[in-house]
């Protein structure tokens, strides 16, 4: 499935992480906890299908729960003792609780992470920054150009050595080890020299020159801002619900948390569609392509 | 060549104020995260790192205006790590970086190691993943190629393979493993306790071998030829800041 919310402009796309990260790693609360897991799963599923299923199932689950028993095994406090080890530490229901909660949170920050990665794309990172580090981009879209680069021109070498049988596919183990190093240090040697030349060809079109446009292709369109409003205001609200202490729970020495009103449930709401929105924007595409098939 | 090139040995102001963030303002956020902030904070300490160490260097280099070949100089040695660190992924913590950082500090100076290192730790994670982990690695990297270049500048490093060996070793072991492990302890914890850091510390500790050792080998190899081949780039082409 195609994801729409990827084709918003990258501030959308950046500001959305931003928030999202923050909060699942500020907010302990188990109901918000709870909100930005099933969020990210939804989110996962929605980018990747079956294999985010997989991974979810595969890697995440072990994760917690090695994390969530790896909590009580080091950490005492906590004033409700369940029972004591064989060497007389305490183990405590709050620690466990804390232990399945961070364990929790650090599974969703992980899957959070899995989907940064498709919809953040490098060329949108670069677009966002290379305003404010013009230098630094640049080196990290040279780097990420580089290496498929060095990858084929390796095979070139190598391929070449090969000619005069000295691959590392070639001759006894050790000497295979000494044409391997061979074969990368004529790949550094002509990194270099290659580098050189490119600096020398940016620098006679004008690299550095004051007043120079850079190309992209995003464009901030009305549905962008009304994306980003909106995400604003939701952000906003749920800060104003921190601030109150609806989102923060105290694991020791006993468990703490403000009592449920209908506020809090607002706030819960609030941030459940925070983190829904790009599962939101995509049902809706989803639904408004379906609508405009069936009239056809 | 009269362009302002890669830097050379100076301890510049610069230099030394970028110690001062590195080795005093870094670690005192480390420790006053630690002791203020309770819970889940320590999450944030980990983001304050990467805003301390990038946001002097970023704004040092960027207000330098650097020139395209020292750019691109840079951006090679990044990609050949980044490259390196790809080639050997089968092979778990058996990666070239530390190698080619500490290489990148001492033959183009502390900034350019720290550069080379904390983008090669960004870059890597556009191919292997980005996560909460990549602040800590940026940082670790960078910090070594950085103490590599000071290293060198004060003369206590040599660029002889012993040295750098001896240096690489130390320095993936202690400074790469000990920070590294602190940041894992810290993703998931919520009472630092010397304890818990000590049982990391050893479950952590065939990794670090692993690593120390791979940084060992790739020094022992390559040290020479990549070293002679950038000064021969200095060289050939006016690289050199006297």
């Amino acid at each position: 499935m195609k994801d729409s919310f990827a084709t918003f402009h990258p501030i959308v796309n950046f500001m959305y992480f931003v928030v999202i990260l923050l909060f699942s790693m500020i907010f302990m609360h188990p109901i918000f906890q709870v909100i930005a897991l099933i969020s990210a799963i939804t989110y996962s599923i929605m980018l990747k299908g079956n294999s985010a299923i997989k991974f979810n199932l595969l890697y995440m689950i072990p994760l917690l729960l090695i994390m969530a028993l790896m909590n009580p095994a080091f950490n005492h406090e906590g004033s409700t003792i369940l029972f004591y080890l064989n060497n007389g530490n305490p183990i405590t229901l709050e620690s466990i609780l804390f232990g399945m909660a961070a364990a929790c949170m650090f599974v969703t920050i992980v899957i959070w992470f899995s989907c940064y990665n498709i919809v953040m794309t490098s060329d949108k990172f670069i677009y966002l920054f290379g305003k404010v580090l013009p230098a630094l981009s640049l080196i990290l879209s040279m780097v990420l150009r580089f290496v498929p680069r060095y990858v084929a021109q390796i095979k070139v070498i190598s391929n070449a050595q090969k000619c005069v049988g000295r691959d590392i596919s070639q001759g006894n183990i050790l000497q295979r080890a000494r044409n391997g190093i061979t074969i990368l240090s004529i790949m550094t040697t002509w990194a270099l020299e290659n580098a050189i030349e490119t600096a020398d060809s940016m620098k006679s079109r004008g690299y550095g020159l004051p007043n120079r446009t850079s190309f992209s292709i995003f464009r901030f369109d009305s549905r962008d801002k009304i994306v980003l409003m909106i995400m604003l205001g939701l952000t906003i609200m749920v800060v104003i619900g921190g601030a109150r202490g609806e989102n923060t729970i105290r694991f020791f020495p006993s468990i703490k948390m403000v009592a449920m009103t209908p506020l809090s449930m607002v706030v819960y709401l609030v941030y459940f569609v925070l983190c829904m929105i790009p599962v939101i924007i995509n049902v809706v595409e989803v639904m408004k392509w379906k609508s405009i098939q069936s009239k056809m | 060549m009269p362009d302002k090139q890669v830097t050379g040995k100076r301890l510049s102001g610069r230099t030394v104020l970028a110690t001062v963030l590195i080795l005093i303002v870094i670690p005192a956020t480390m420790m006053l995260g630690i002791l203020v902030l309770n819970d889940r904070k320590y999450y944030f300490i980990s983001l304050l790192i990467v805003l301390y160490t990038m946001i002097p260097f970023a704004m040092v280099f960027e207000k330098r205006k650097p020139q395209a070949r020292e750019l691109i100089v840079i951006a090679v040695l990044t990609a050949i790590a980044v490259a390196g660190r790809g080639a050997f992924f089968m092979l778990p913590q058996f990666k070239p970086v530390v190698a080619i950082v500490i290489i990148a500090g001492v033959s183009l100076g502390a900034e350019a190691g720290f550069l080379v290192g904390a983008v090669t730790g960004f870059v890597s994670n556009f191919f292997f993943g980005q996560g909460p982990w990549t602040p800590w690695q940026m940082f670790c990297f960078g910090i070594i190629g950085f103490i590599a270049g000071i290293l060198f500048e004060k003369g206590l490093l040599k660029k002889t393979k012993l040295s750098l060996c001896v240096f690489g070793g130390l320095a993936t072991l202690l400074i790469y493993g000990g920070i590294i492990n602190i940041g894992s302890l810290m993703m998931f914890t919520s009472q630092f306790s010397w304890q818990a850091l000590l049982a990391t510390y050893i479950s952590g500790f065939w990794f670090d071998m692993v690593h120390a050792i791979a940084t060992v080998v790739f020094l022992f190899f390559i040290s020479q030829p990549m070293i002679e081949k950038l000064d021969r780039i200095k060289i050939k082409y006016g690289l050199i800041e006297k």
